[in-house]
């Protein structure tokens, strides 16, 4: 009986199984059918800046009217090291350019694109910032696109009531947080909470304020992994005072920081809970949210007595690459230089509170930004530290340590100790 | 475990006796081996195939796309000198220990008070086994609200020094919040295995233990803990492989500081991928699947003498 019933089912679900694979089969038919198959061809733009996925699929949709050869699916949500590990990879990027695009660089896997003529456009300034990210020899990997340029945000309003100016020094910085202190009003705003605020805030303008964090970087790569701890160049000698003059600033911060997040920190400095923030034009977005009428000032850091040492912290928010990998190189080049345009480019960076990167790009108008353009155009800017040290290194962590107190010396020595172990086995 | 079960009512456990071969071996059914085939075609290309894929490419220095060269045991090498990894490995040790030491005290109480004779039982039950159809994600990000900010004004409020802090952001006390929450998440399955476990001791043993005048305690520790312990061995194996892999709820809570405080092991693997130090995590991964392999045998030693047993 019971092995009779078990051929029964055996022969059923031989059957059924049948029935599936002919099913699976005549799917899989009808989705080749579905493929454009007239001269259009279609082409994967991957880009995830949250605060711009709307303009950009705008931007394509006017793109889309110029002309009728290409089609462009915007990708904002796949994981990007999947699809380059899948090997199938956008057929033209738009992201921040740092540590994670870097190594898509550094092993060849983007094309050259050297022979556009909108590679020939971008301001000489920047090819410090491009190179010291990264390299492909010979190759013009990316296309910057939008730059982003952070000081300390402060609230107009606050300073006027206080009588108080921008200050030039360290030493005035420090005399500003004390009056503000002393008449009751938390100096500046911070959101230990999430790591990532820290280092590229606090962090990152202490370090950036002090040294100069392109030539820091290029020597630490060239000294490769043989360095050891008694190396001219390490995190350790270099970075030791920029890190502890950062804990220094710790004590002119909101008690809470240790639990509050970025989204408090936007919400508390558009209350006007505290007169400065450590932020970068994004948050401007987000506190006009809370209260559009704030007046926001900006003003670099001052890490040194030199006035003339005092530079804006910039970062290449948007960067223009097409994969080797993409089978649609001319579609994507068609599409890229749409998106170069000046006119598309420069629209694009007013929206976004981006400074221009072409020669051609016309100049900031945020009522915040023009304070920092006289820095941009004497290229007095440096890139954040944090954007250069690989994302395997745990950097922000270390940064949440330091504002908590950690001792700079051990926290140093450890990165040290990860970047050599990096370069050993890279 | 799975497969020899499934084997089985093809040997004794069927009432027909089945058919046999010449050398009175019994023989299973065909139909039973077409049975596996689904299961082997997609465990071999979804498990097996990337396993041998990633141990390979954790022997390279290929950051997970493009050309690599073979480089030994270089990432190997630098593994075991790597102190983050050995701290995030001490974290997730620890932390797993602790939890599920916890989880199996609090499970197992609970189990006894719902299994006891008390009013709306079967809608406490239901109540307790909630936490399991929460998304871990979802749970950690609640929890990371109620720890930033309705504990600390707890703490104002009641004039607890210690509260007035959050949690989240003491680097030698934010592993107590992951344990508390990944605890609250993981308590109900745990609950249903000794409620199982509770239902499937017979009543008579309680009415001759009753008659022979022993306590309620006395049943307890006496009658129900040993009659249980089966269970016992199975919840902790089976939580302490689970708590090792901790990934989400940290992630939620912490993602791994303040610092790199509770970085554990799973995160550390996983930002490899994303960080490009492919091969390095891979090896990583290969090490920590040889620590899993070990603890499926001891999980399947156990658990074959407990059913044993019983």
């Amino acid at each position: 009986m019971a092995s009779q019933t078990a051929l029964m089912s055996a022969e059923l679900s031989r059957r059924g199984f049948l029935r599936g694979v002919a099913a699976a089969g005549a799917g899989l038919a009808l989705a080749s059918c579905s493929r454009p198959s007239s001269g259009v061809t279609e082409i994967v733009f991957y880009q995830s800046k949250p605060e711009v996925i709307g303009y950009f699929d705008d931007l394509i949709e006017q793109f889309h009217q110029t002309q009728s050869r290409v089609r462009v699916r915007h990708d904002a949500t796949s994981n990007l090291a999947g699809t380059f590990v899948r090997e199938s990879p956008p057929d033209i990027g738009c992201l921040n350019y740092n540590f994670e695009v870097s190594r898509y660089v550094e092993r060849g896997a983007l094309s050259d694109l050297g022979d556009m003529p909108e590679a020939g456009r971008v301001l000489d300034d920047l090819q410090p910032l491009i190179d010291v990210t990264a390299t492909y020899p010979d190759r013009t990997s990316v296309i910057p696109y939008s730059l982003m340029a952070a000081a300390v945000l402060y609230n107009r309003e606050i300073f006027a009531q206080h009588g108080l100016v921008p200050p030039t020094t360290h030493a005035e910085f420090l005399a500003l947080c004390d009056a503000l202190t002393a008449a009751g009003v938390t100096p500046f705003y911070s959101t230990f909470k999430d790591p990532w605020t820290i280092a590229q805030g606090h962090f990152d303008y202490a370090v950036g304020g002090m040294l100069d964090t392109t030539d820091f970087f290029r020597r630490l790569k060239e000294q490769g992994a043989d360095a050891g701890p008694d190396a001219p160049v390490t995190f350790e000698k270099q970075f030791l005072e920029p890190v502890r003059r950062m804990q220094e600033l710790v004590g002119y911060t909101n008690a809470d920081a240790a639990s509050r997040g970025y989204g408090d920190g936007n919400l508390a400095f558009a209350n006007g809970q505290a007169a400065m923030y450590l932020q970068g034009p994004w948050a401007l977005g987000e506190i006009a949210k809370t209260n559009p009428d704030l007046d926001v000032g900006a003003f670099p850091l001052p890490m040194t007595d030199d006035p003339a040492d005092r530079k804006v912290r910039v970062n290449i928010d948007l960067a223009l690459w097409i994969p080797e990998r993409s089978t649609k190189q001319e579609a994507a080049r068609e599409f890229l230089a749409f998106l170069m345009q000046p006119d598309v480019i420069d629209a694009y960076n007013a929206h976004a509170l981006g400074f221009g990167v072409t020669q051609d790009a016309a100049p900031v108008t945020d009522p915040t930004l023009v304070e920092l353009q006289e820095y941009y155009d004497r290229a007095d800017f440096y890139l954040g530290a944090s954007q250069l040290v690989p994302q395997s290194i745990p950097l922000q962590n270390y940064t949440q340590s330091l504002a908590s107190g950690a001792d700079p010396q051990r926290v140093l020595r450890t990165l040290d100790a990860d970047w050599q172990r990096l370069a050993f086995r890279s | 475990m799975v497969t020899a079960t499934a084997t089985r009512p093809g040997g004794g456990d069927v009432a027909a006796p089945p058919p046999t071969t010449p050398d009175h071996r019994p023989a299973v059914p065909r139909t039973f081996y077409l049975f596996l085939i689904p299961t082997l075609v997609l465990f071999t290309l979804s498990i097996t195939l990337p396993a041998i894929m990633g141990i390979t490419l954790s022997f390279t220095d290929s950051v997970g796309f493009g050309e690599f060269s073979f480089t030994g045991l270089t990432n190997y090498v630098a593994l075991f000198a790597d102190p983050a990894v050995r701290s995030s490995y001490l974290f997730t040790i620890g932390f797993a220990l602790v939890t599920v030491v916890l989880v199996n005290v609090i499970a197992f109480l609970l189990a006894v008070g719902l299994t006891a004779r008390i009013r709306a039982k079967v809608a406490l039950r239901a109540v307790f086994v909630l936490p399991m159809v929460i998304s871990g994600i979802v749970i950690a990000y609640v929890f990371n609200f109620l720890f930033s900010n309705s504990v600390p004004q707890l703490g104002q409020a009641l004039g607890v020094a210690a509260l007035e802090q959050s949690l989240l952001a003491d680097p030698d006390l934010a592993w107590v919040t992951i344990v508390i929450v990944t605890a609250w998440q993981a308590i109900p399955s745990a609950l249903l295995i000794y409620i199982a476990g509770i239902l499937s001791i017979p009543g008579e043993v309680y009415e001759a233990a009753a008659m022979d005048g022993a306590s309620a305690r006395r049943r307890l520790l006496s009658i129900t803990l040993p009659l249980v312990s089966g269970y016992v061995v199975i919840n902790l194996v089976i939580g302490f492989k689970n708590f090792l892999n901790a990934y989400d709820i940290i992630v939620g809570l912490t993602n791994g500081g303040p610092g790199t405080a509770t970085r554990s092991v799973a995160m550390t693997i996983f930002s490899g991928f994303t960080g490009g130090d492919y091969a390095y995590q891979m090896a990583n991964a290969t090490i920590f699947f040889l620590i899993a392999v070990v603890l499926a045998v001891v999980q399947l030693r156990l658990t074959r003498g407990r059913s044993a047993l019983s």
